[in-house]
């Protein structure tokens, strides 16, 4: 098989990517391991005060329907294992596509969270709880627990408890050499009080309106009550911690004990509390394995999640010819992906020769439309996700002379 | 009421290898996760580090006081996802 472009992931990155460079007239190829393509798209699910509801699952079809519609060839249920040199795709199918230009559009994996007894059937990532409920409509458990405190949990909580769900509650992670200031109650009431005017769906623009209470605020961390103050009838524990998940054929219970204001827990007073599912969300970490074997030059950033692949301002890798847009890129939300996409997209067509003379206006427009989406779309999942960015660009232009 | 006994936990899943064997090898010397995924085999499972990857990289940076390298040294090879001899022998070629 033969393309002009072969597209990593049908999420919303890979998708956009793929639709921009065929209406400017590549012949492009997607390969995607689900049954759907949407990727992540497809269990997102909130109401956003400034836009309404954001049903990712339409968001995902909107955007199927116009592949469909341009001819692109879609693998779905197909995995790519490897990329060998210039260019040539892997399939698990026994097949390989060849192609000058691949945009890798892998998106992101969930971090673990490694309490004792943390692979004990029943425990499951926040995403699977998020899609469990969205998109299958099928409640992840009776009585749920959530451990750790971000955007995403929050936001799943409600959806949990929208489903009728019972969510005991929302707890932070253990303090150790993995959970670091996530198990910090001082960090994160900041954290959300930093949330509360970006925040944009109403659970985290709640939770994050509770956290800059003026009397929270003045309280602090020391005060805060040992208790939970309720978000949408969810006790949200910033000085309550999970030790330990316990039971035998599924989770039976969770052991919780208080900690003082910096995290450090009460030894002595460890309560168990009966449940019978916990969502562990430890964050998210961009999902850059394929760019690693094929060699590209990687950069670790905690603001962006972890390590990335480095690019340049067209979505370049430091290997010719292969692109990244999406989360792979650092975690952000849904509507810059898409941005990204079509800005990989935009470039590719432009070396393809498609865009004659007009390549640098349509490369600096896309360039522009990632800006408006980052502006735009308020979910960051990361803080200080521009100072990322920032040191993502100054590593690409320090390593250029010695990539090129 | 009871007290928090210390417990042990997995941090890599596919290879069943515990906190306890990745802290006593970063005790007796180890400073990288290729040295710990070539002791105890965390990171050389199923999923090759997929899951585990990010906590092997923390624990090495927490108990050696580095940071993170900006290449992990978890190095990433093909096939990056489980591969059926029946499928590469249809692929008919070497790796
Ligand atoms: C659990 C979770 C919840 C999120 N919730 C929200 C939210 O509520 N709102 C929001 O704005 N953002 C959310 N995000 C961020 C989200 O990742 C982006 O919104 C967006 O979906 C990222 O798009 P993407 O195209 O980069 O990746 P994805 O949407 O993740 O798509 C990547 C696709 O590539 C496929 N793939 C990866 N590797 C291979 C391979 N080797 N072979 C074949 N296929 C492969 C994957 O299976 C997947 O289908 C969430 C992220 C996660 C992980
Ligand atoms: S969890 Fe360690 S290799 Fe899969």
């Amino acid at each position: 098989m033969k393309a002009d472009l072969v597209v990593i992931g049908s999420g919303p990155a890979g998708m956009s990517a793929a639709i921009t460079a065929a209406e400017y007239g590549a012949t492009v190829t997607i390969v995607d391991e689900n049954p759907i393509a949407g990727g992540k798209l497809l269990g997102q699910l909130y109401e956003d005060p400034n836009n309404g509801w954001w049903i990712g699952k339409n968001v995902a079809q909107a955007l199927k329907e116009k592949v469909n519609r341009l001819g692109i060839t879609c693998l779905q249920e197909t995995e790519v294992w490897g990329i060998s040199p210039h260019w040539k795709v892997q399939l698990n199918t026994g097949h390989e596509i060849e192609a000058t230009n691949i945009v890798i559009a892998s998106g992101a994996a969930e971090k673990p969270v490694p309490i004792p007894g943390w692979t004990t059937p029943g425990v499951m990532a926040i995403g699977a709880a998020q899609v469990l409920t969205n998109y299958h409509r099928v409640k992840p458990g009776k009585k749920v627990a959530i451990v750790g405190v971000d955007p995403l949990s929050l936001t799943v909580a409600h959806e949990l408890k929208m489903a009728g769900v019972d969510v005991i509650g929302i707890f932070l992670p253990p303090s150790d050499e993995f959970s670091l200031h996530r198990s910090h109650p001082k960090q994160m009431i900041s954290y959300l009080s930093s949330m509360s005017q970006l925040a944009p769906t109403k659970p985290l623009k709640l939770a994050g309106k509770l956290a800059k209470n003026r009397l929270i605020q003045n309280i602090g961390a020391a005060l805060y009550p040992r208790n939970g103050l309720k978000v949408w009838g969810i006790p949200l524990f910033l000085r309550k911690t999970v030790v330990a998940i316990e039971g035998n054929e599924q989770v039976e219970n969770i052991k919780v004990t208080h900690v003082d204001s910096n995290g450090m827990p009460d030894r002595k007073n460890v309560k168990a509390i009966e449940v019978d599912t916990v969502c562990l969300s430890g964050g998210l970490s961009p999902l850059a394995e394929l760019a690693g074997a094929v060699r590209c030059g990687f950069a670790h950033i905690e603001e962006l999640g972890g390590h990335v692949p480095l690019h340049g301002p067209e979505m370049e890798t430091t290997q010719q010819g292969i692109f990244v847009a999406g989360n792979i890129t650092g975690i952000e939300s849904a509507q810059v992906a898409m941005a990204q996409g079509e800005l990989a997209g935009t470039s590719i067509s432009a070396r393809l020769g498609l865009l004659h003379d007009e390549a640098d206006t349509h490369i600096k427009n896309a360039q522009n439309q990632v800006k408006k989406a980052r502006e735009k779309s308020a979910i960051t999942f990361q803080p200080n996700v521009e100072c990322g960015r920032e040191k993502l660009n100054r590593m690409w232009h320090e390593n250029l002379a010695t990539f090129r | 009421m009871e007290e928090i006994t210390v417990q042990d936990t997995i941090i890599c899943r596919c290879e069943e290898v515990m906190l306890s064997e990745i802290i006593n090898q970063l005790e007796s010397g180890s400073e990288t996760t290729k040295e710990l995924k070539l002791k105890t085999r965390a990171g050389m499972g199923m999923c090759q580090g997929r899951t585990c990857r990010p906590l092997l990289e923390q624990a090495v940076s927490f108990h050696t006081s580095n940071a993170i390298p900006c290449v992990s040294d978890l190095t990433y090879n093909t096939p990056i996802r489980p591969l059926a001899l029946g499928e590469l022998a249809r692929y008919g070629k070497d790796l």
